[in-house]
């Protein structure tokens, strides 16, 4: 196994195994320990477009998200917004951080050098960020910036889980079926089938994804299947439950 | 149209996108086209490195059909697009039926869809290679030398736009410019899927009508997409246009 593999793995077993509450703290933690950093946050915006902060590794992490709320604006929030990561090497250096300087200035009085903010992020849907601090200067190496996308990839998955109530403990399966999930999301039909659930029943396209996930673990069935049987019009998914998938 | 007539026009139509304020996916869109009206292929398509390790995506084709993009997709695991980002070398196949023992899912599928040919541009960066351009031949076709060269500044074009500088310094820079562009994509296919089940159409035709308005009202192909999915009355009027 790769190390990606090893990361995306060590992050599905928190979930798998865990209690929820501890579960994004666990994953910051997780975060710290195999990426090159020194502290990690998650945050999410709630359902009032307020942010807050799901987990943190530490304190200094999680004021750095704080700052960001109250500020409306830093890495992650700008993450958030252009829809891919921001990445900063060196906070020191003043064209650096050029679109939020107090943040710039705040994080480097708490010791932090550097920044790397991946969104958690499907299109349009987009229900959080993860923040990565480092208390040196200094690029994120490639394959650290593989394992942090791979990271967020799963983080997304989790919180789309949470956010339909799905519980993320249900053994084994969830770690295999997050992996396969994953390869589903290159597939453009999975989020064309996205956004035929998001018209059908009007939800949000975080709702969507979730319910055609939930619906492909009820029925035994890969996400993928799922997509295709919803563009074909052969699976359809209602408020009451869902027909068709045969 | 002579070739130089082609030339000319796709020239001026890029450099003009090129210096707006541009969308990526649009632009990419336009330069597959333009790639299998100049090199006289089937059809064309640009794919990404997905910086994961996980595969290849799909950013942009000359026709969104459905069957097209699958072809393309296949690749993520085996085919000219994977070998030529792994050796940041051109790959040209002129007898697809011959290269079955060679990738033994792709080939065949792509025979079956009616391609003979195949030929893969790297999207160079320096030492990198971000992607490749993917052209396909409903015949049996060698590519000539000079058409290898433009397919080549076609592709280099295409890393240009994608990355929007001629040399970009920070690895940095590259990651975010690319992943905000593999965002952008999938924005766009959630739109298709949102018009074809609001309008009772295809995900094909949904992409028409969408890149129609967006064209003809001077919007961004990303945020038409964007506010397809956030605003009824926005998708409403999409589908409008479009019957």
């Amino acid at each position: 196994m790769n190390d990606a593999g090893r990361v995306a793995d060590l992050l599905a077993g928190i979930f798998r195994d865990g209690p929820a509450e501890v579960a994004f703290e666990r994953a910051c933690q997780a975060c710290v320990e195999a990426l090159p950093v020194s502290g990690a946050a998650i945050s999410v915006m709630t359902d009032t477009a307020a942010w807050q902060t799901l987990g943190a590794s530490d304190a200094t992490a999680a004021g750095l998200e704080e700052l960001q709320f109250t500020l409306g604006a830093g890495p992650c929030r700008e993450a958030h917004a252009v829809g891919g990561p921001i990445l900063v090497a060196d906070l020191t250096d003043p064209s650096a951080g050029a679109g939020w300087p107090m943040f710039a200035a705040r994080a480097e009085e708490l010791g932090v050098r550097a920044v790397f903010a991946f969104p958690l992020h499907l299109g349009a849907i987009r229900p959080g960020v993860l923040g990565l601090y480092r208390d040196r200067s200094g690029p994120l190496p490639n394959d650290a910036v593989r394992d942090a996308l791979l990271t967020a990839d799963m983080l997304c998955l989790a919180l789309l889980g949470r956010l339909a109530g799905q519980d993320t403990g249900n053994g084994g399966s969830a770690l295999a079926s997050m992996w396969a999930d994953h390869a589903a999301l290159g597939r453009a039909e999975v989020h064309q089938a996205t956004g035929m659930v998001m018209a059908r029943l009007s939800v949000s396209s975080e709702e969507a994804l979730a319910r055609m996930r939930g619906f492909a673990f009820s029925h035994g069935l890969l996400l993928a299947e799922v997509a295709a049987g919803v563009l074909a019009r052969r699976i359809v998914l209602d408020h009451d439950g869902a027909t068709g998938a045969g | 149209m002579s070739r130089e007539h082609l030339l000319a026009a796709a020239f001026v139509e890029l450099a003009d996108t090129l210096v707006d304020d541009y969308d990526v996916v649009d632009l990419l869109d336009r330069l597959a086209v333009h790639s299998v009206r100049l090199l006289d292929v089937t059809a064309a398509g640009l794919l990404l490195d997905d910086q994961r390790g996980r595969g290849l995506r799909v950013l942009a084709a000359s026709s969104e059909q459905t069957r097209l993009l699958e072809l393309f997709q296949l690749q993520t695991d085996e085919g000219p697009c994977l070998d030529c980002v792994r050796t940041g070398q051109p790959v040209s196949v002129p007898d697809l039926g011959e290269a079955a023992a060679r990738w033994p899912q792709f080939a065949p599928k792509a025979v079956q869809q009616g391609f003979h040919a195949v030929h893969a541009l790297p999207l160079r960066l320096r030492s990198q290679t971000i992607g490749a351009l993917n052209l396909f031949h409903d015949q049996p076709a060698s590519l000539a030398e000079d058409d290898l060269r433009l397919g080549q500044a076609l592709a280099d074009a295409a890393t240009i736009g994608i990355l929007h500088e001629r040399t970009v310094r920070r690895n940095e820079t590259v990651v975010e410019q690319l992943q905000t562009a593999l965002n952008s994509r999938v924005i766009l296919e959630q739109a298709k899927g949102f018009l074809a089940d609001r309008g009772g159409i295809g995900v094909d035709e949904a992409f028409d009508w969408l890149r129609g308005y967006a064209r003809s009202n001077n919007l961004r192909l990303s945020d038409a997409a964007r506010r397809v999915i956030e605003d009824g009355d926005f998708a409403r009027a999409v589908l409008q246009s479009g019957r």
